[in-house]
């Protein structure tokens, strides 16, 4: 196999890879838009409303950035389960930087849509 | 839940606070917290059994993969904030342990900062001590060299006094620059590891 072909042949996984690392960020902020959750819930969440799953060890690391970044808050709030859960809230920083990367992935998936209509039929 | 499950759950955290004892002790104890909440609650979604917490504290990683991940964004979060040298090369150098880019800052920031120094240090000793200069090996020749030399018997000053302004100048100048583009670097290029899935299609 020639070194063009092989670099060919990796290109989609790698091109998935880098899709998937720029969108973990939005999902979450995305989660957080109707109500403040827990880290847990919104593991939960991103499972069940946009089948993703994500490791706690991705996830809890991700939330820890995203606050000191100014883009979620978070307060501890007993539970019945006998101890307290840390809840994120988005800020008003977050809640704007979650409807600009919402704005953005919109207008580029419809506008890709279209190209890709076709392309999708062929297969 | 037996005490055999506390201590697995407690060795588990345990092990994580010691690898995260770089940070602030508040930022630390607020992590192992967390954890030890997600841990409680994601067991006792099954009924509590020594499996399922076994289970759970695995999904998390080992301690020291996950303690990479918090040190390297608390580190890169931090730099951004206070923008000094030191906290820059400690980020990079933190960073430099999960990804090929963060060994590419690392390399760059210290080269950068050396080159600053230098040139701001040679500014700083020129009134106590004159000898100290930017000085031409040989005549003609484009080997130079800053401070204090006189290897060479043809050895030629270049800058004389104007080494104080320019030293300054140029030295300041690169230690704000190469900051400026290692946090540029942080921002671009530090990302989460892609280890999440899309489901099956509904």
């Amino acid at each position: 196999m020639s070194r063009s072909d092989s670099f060919e042949a990796d290109a989609p996984d790698k091109w998935e890879v880098q899709l998937r690392k720029g969108c973990l960020e939005l999902a979450i902020l995305a989660s957080l838009w109707g109500k403040k959750l827990y880290g847990l819930e919104i593991l939960r969440r991103l499972e069940s409303d946009a089948d993703l799953t994500v490791s706690e060890g991705t996830v809890y690391p991700l939330l820890s950035r995203l606050k000191a970044l100014g883009l979620l808050e978070s307060e501890w709030v007993e539970s019945e389960a006998g101890h307290p859960r840390k809840y994120y809230a988005l800020t008003a920083a977050g809640r704007q930087r979650a409807g600009e990367m919402a704005q953005i992935w919109s207008r580029f998936s419809a506008s890709l849509g279209q190209l890709l209509a076709p392309v999708g039929k062929g297969r | 839940m037996t005490p055999e499950d506390s201590q697995l759950i407690e060795d588990y955290l345990g092990r994580l606070r010691a690898c995260l004892r770089e940070l602030p002790s508040e930022d630390s104890r607020e992590i192992v917290e967390e954890l030890r909440s997600h841990i409680l609650d994601k067991a006792s979604e099954g009924g509590v059994t020594r499996e399922g917490i076994a289970s759970v504290v695995a999904a998390l990683g080992s301690p020291k993969e996950l303690a990479r991940q918090y040190l390297t964004d608390e580190l890169l979060v931090r730099a951004q904030k206070v923008r000094t040298p030191w906290a820059v090369v400690h980020a990079a150098f933190r960073w430099a342990r999960l990804s090929i880019e963060g060994v590419l800052v690392l390399i760059a920031s210290i080269i950068g900062y050396i080159f600053g120094a230098s040139f701001f240090l040679a500014a700083l000793i020129k009134p106590f001590n004159p000898k100290v200069g930017l000085w031409q090996l040989e005549p003609d020749s484009y080997q130079l060299a800053l401070g204090m030399t006189d290897r060479t018997p043809q050895g030629h000053e270049l800058l004389g006094w104007y080494l104080i302004p320019i030293g300054l100048a140029l030295g300041g100048g690169t230690i704000l620059s190469t900051t400026h583009l290692a946090i540029w670097m942080f921002r671009r290029f530090r990302r989460p590891p892609a280890d999440w899935r899309l489901g099956p299609a509904r």
